[in-house]
């Protein structure tokens, strides 16, 4: 096979701008196709994590007391028993907040008692107790869990919990050379010894410096409001839910029982602005791909309604089916080519435009070349019908007219 | 003129149906995608306050001592500690001023009708009606006298009076608050707010409070912060007054300043202010910072606008050169085929610049008709966004700027497309043609 770059290279030049229009579109799509894959891909990895917990079987809900007859401490004592004999209920848990929900507490916690400085690490803390682990579904890979006489209730400021469970990250990172458990970790100047370390858990915030450092504390002083954590069967969950308000408000009823949900629907709203982000995302570059490809399929027909007699002659002449074919299929690469190349270049600018004014990371190579490889199929594609059509163009046209 | 090209133009149309509808497909879908990203930006940008937004200035002291760091980009704490929230709020200078914070109840009344729920609520001085523009239904604001005694007084939302007192005027009647009972004094007219300006702590497009309530309360009644308390040292606060002398911020500060003049004077106070403080051991910097920031300088301080919505934006546009580029393609194929018959009308004595006006208007009109299908699209587009997230409700719509610039940029972006056809082909010369035929 013949390539005639050569004369096609010529013919192009006969014809700059329909040859511009189309590596222009090639070029521009190559960069944001780019672009917006490697951001579609670093959302689906971020909305894709594994946060640790059995979301699908836990159950969080809101109370706020108004009644003073009751003190709630001692009455969330009595609804985290209530709530753990309802059937198909696994486990139940007091928790001053909820994670992935985006609201939460976090300090720094040191290896020295506040104010002499040491080694510290902003730790998103939970207030709960010794049913956390197992309703929160997190894995214990060393230690143990909190013990019952361990767990302070209470509703005076100055009592204070003095042992805590916290997420292998966060003692990787205060003890970077050996083992914590068992070591003593300060949250402000109060002591906590180390007794349980958990494999992963995520606090309330995904897009915290800091998602995986996580401590437990088994301290109960709600003042009037706090929340609830349930695990039930993931298939019970939504009867139970339906349950919630009527048994907690015929517990004791002055008070208000809100936001009902489940772990996972409390993660979605979290997440929704990225989710948001990535569907439209994958709508615009599936349907910037199209018209790329309707735009290079309507100029090539362009182009050979435009030289019916050129091809005409052509084929008088001798010239085969298969060289009209790769007429048009040669002068589609070297178009697509030069506009790859443009495009790459354009991708790399873009892509170092928004890490600039973004918090967005640096544009891999790798997807401008799948992006490019992709671009070259579709623009392959998209000539090669209108070029079947060319080489079917009869010789006699050529001599019909002139 | 124009009518005559509007005809010739909708006769071209009809000629080549499927290149023009395929043309005003490409325009559509263009405007349609960005129309969608940009009413999304232009409702989280805009001036929710136009004709005061800048008077209203927010307040900000740089109270941390030298070597400690905050998040935002100037590293000043957003909000005021309790103690010189009240301090700049007692004294004569600037216009009028405000502090608030945000808490919440579980609200009740005397009735089995409602059951109780639970309302955020915004503790302010009286102020906040007037510089935030609230318009009263029923009743008033309360009294100075009212905020100095701590007086057990609300103002609630119309929403909230139709919920509670099925919308009749409630001024006098009492509602619970917690264990407390208050006495209502004012309701608000309905607020429509699609960006929470004056607190963008808690999310920028929640909804604004239903219950406003004087601001000592607070300390009278030792209510819960439901907003951001924020440390920056290590402080005893297990008391709530020492909650109220601590260096944590958590009070959010306004002030109206309504000439260059008061400003520099406000500025200049708060610098006096801080040195004062000084003396007493606070402040203890180098350099004294702070930063007043009217509604819309505060609202991109504080990132109002997602990134995410930037990129769109941007990407749409880029989008929209890509159909720029297609249609400019066939363009130049549907105007070259009709050389010989411009060909003749040259000939029969059309000027040039006739002939090119007489393209531009086609293009135009295509453009026209290109917006017009592309706010149907916009509004798909939209539709879904709503769906996608509760907080998209009042952002993903399209006002009356998005919609009258739906088609202008449909337009100029079609003439912008025009301009190389149509000159190309007015450059016509007529003798080949006349020739050929």
């Amino acid at each position: 096979m013949m390539l005639e770059i050569k004369p096609i290279f010529h013919a192009l030049c006969r014809s700059k701008v329909g040859a511009l229009l189309l590596l222009i579109q090639i070029a521009i799509t190559t960069a944001i196709v780019s672009n917006a894959a490697f951001i579609i891909q670093d959302r689906i990895t971020y909305l894709n994590q594994d946060k640790g917990y059995p979301e699908d079987e836990i159950l969080a809900f809101h109370v706020m007391h108004f009644g003073k007859d009751v003190k709630s401490h001692q009455q969330f004592e009595l609804d985290e028993a209530m709530l753990r004999a309802l059937p198909a209920v696994k486990d139940a848990a007091y928790i001053n907040n909820i994670p992935l929900s985006g609201s939460g507490s976090s300090s720094d916690f040191s290896i020295n008692s506040a104010p002499e400085p040491g080694l510290s690490a902003r730790t998103a803390y939970f207030f709960t107790d010794d049913h956390a682990i197992k309703t929160l579904g997190v894995e214990l890979i060393a230690g143990r869990n909190f013990r019952e006489d361990e767990v302070v209730v209470t509703n005076d400021n100055d009592q204070r919990a003095n042992v805590t469970i916290v997420t292998q990250a966060l003692l990787n990172e205060l003890f970077p050379d050996e083992d914590g458990l068992g070591k003593t970790i300060f949250l402000g100047d109060i002591p906590m010894k180390v007794i349980g370390v958990i494999k992963h858990a995520k606090g309330p915030w995904l897009k915290d410096s800091r998602p995986n450092n996580v401590a437990l504390i088994p301290y109960i002083n709600p003042n009037i409001s706090g929340n609830f954590l349930v695990r039930t069967a993931a298939n019970e969950r939504a009867n139970i839910a339906k349950r919630i308000e009527d048994e907690m408000l015929e517990n004791y009823n002055k008070r208000v029982i809100i936001r009902v949900r489940g772990l996972d629907q409390d993660k979605a709203q979290y997440m929704a602005e990225d989710t948001l982000m990535m569907r439209m995302l994958i709508v615009l570059i599936t349907i910037l791909v199209l018209v790329t490809a309707l735009g290079i399929f309507g100029l090539t027909l362009f182009n050979i309604n435009k030289r019916t007699k050129q091809i005409g002659t052509r084929r008088a002449l001798g010239a085969r089916k298969s060289a009209i074919v790769n007429y048009f299929l040669v002068e589609n690469v070297l178009i697509c080519s030069a506009g790859l190349f443009l495009g790459a270049i354009a991708a790399l600018l873009l892509g170092q435009l928004l890490m600039k004014h973004f918090s967005i990371a640096v544009l891999p190579p790798s997807y401008i070349a799948v992006t490019a490889i992709m671009v070259f199929t579709m623009s392959i594609l998209a000539v090669f019908g209108p070029a079947k059509r060319a080489a079917n163009i009869s010789p006699s046209i050529a001599t019909r007219t002139i | 003129m124009l009518l005559h090209y509007l005809d010739l133009s909708w006769r071209s149309f009809k000629r080549t149906p499927l290149v023009s509808f395929l043309m005003v497909l490409a325009i559509a879908i263009g405007i349609g995608i960005t129309m969608t990203s940009l009413s999304v930006y232009h409702m989280m940008s805009a001036d929710p306050i136009a004709h005061k937004s800048s008077q209203l200035y927010a307040v900000q002291l740089q109270v941390m001592d030298d070597g400690h760091t905050w998040w935002t980009s100037d590293n000043l704490p957003l909000q005021l500690t309790y103690q010189d929230a009240a301090n700049l709020y007692k004294s004569e200078i600037g216009g009028q001023r405000l502090k608030m914070v945000r808490s919440g109840f579980s609200v009740y009344i005397d009735s089995d009708t409602v059951k109780p729920f639970s309302q955020s609520a915004r503790l302010t001085t009286p102020e906040f009606f007037n510089m935030f523009d609230l318009e009263f239904l029923y009743g008033e604001k309360w009294s100075l006298q009212q905020e100095e005694n701590a007086a057990p007084v609300v103002v609630i939302s119309e929403e909230l009076n139709n919920k509670l007192f099925a919308g009749e005027n409630s001024v006098g009647k009492i509602i619970y608050l917690d264990d407390a009972s208050y006495e209502v004094v004012g309701v608000t007219r309905n607020w429509p707010l699609t960006i929470k300006y004056y607190d963008l702590n808690n999310g920028s497009f929640n909804d604004p409070e239903q219950l406003f309530m004087p601001f000592s309360l607070l300390e009278a009644k030792q209510l819960g912060n439901w907003g951001n308390t924020n440390g920056w040292k290590h402080e005893d606060v297990r008391s709530f007054s020492a909650k109220l002398q601590s260096e944590m911020v958590w009070i959010q500060f306004w002030v109206e300043l309504t000439n260059e003049q008061q400003k520099n004077d406000y500025e200049n106070y708060l610098l006096a202010y801080m040195q004062e403080q000084q003396k007493f051991g606070r402040f203890n910097r180098k350099e004294l910072a702070y930063s007043i920031r009217d509604v819309n300088k505060w609202m991109a301080y504080n990132n109002v606008v997602s990134q995410d919505n930037k990129i769109l934006v941007a990407l749409s546009f880029m989008f929209l050169a890509v159909c720029l580029a297609n249609i400019l393609g066939l363009l130049l194929a549907k105007f070259l085929r009709r050389a010989p018959e411009v060909g003749v009308r040259r000939a029969l004595g059309a000027s040039k610049r006739q002939i090119f006006m007489q393209h531009i208007i086609e293009v135009a009109m295509l453009g026209l008709l290109g917006g017009l299908l592309g706010i149907v699209l916009a509004q798909f587009g939209l539709l879904g966004v709503r769906q996608s997230y509760s907080y998209y409700e009042s952002l993903a719509t399209m006002d009356l700027t998005m919609l009258l610039s739906a088609p202008l940029i449909a337009i100029s972006t079609c003439i912008i497309a025009g301009l190389y056809p149509a000159w190309l082909v007015c450059k016509t010369n007529p003798a080949i043609y006349l020739k050929s035929q």
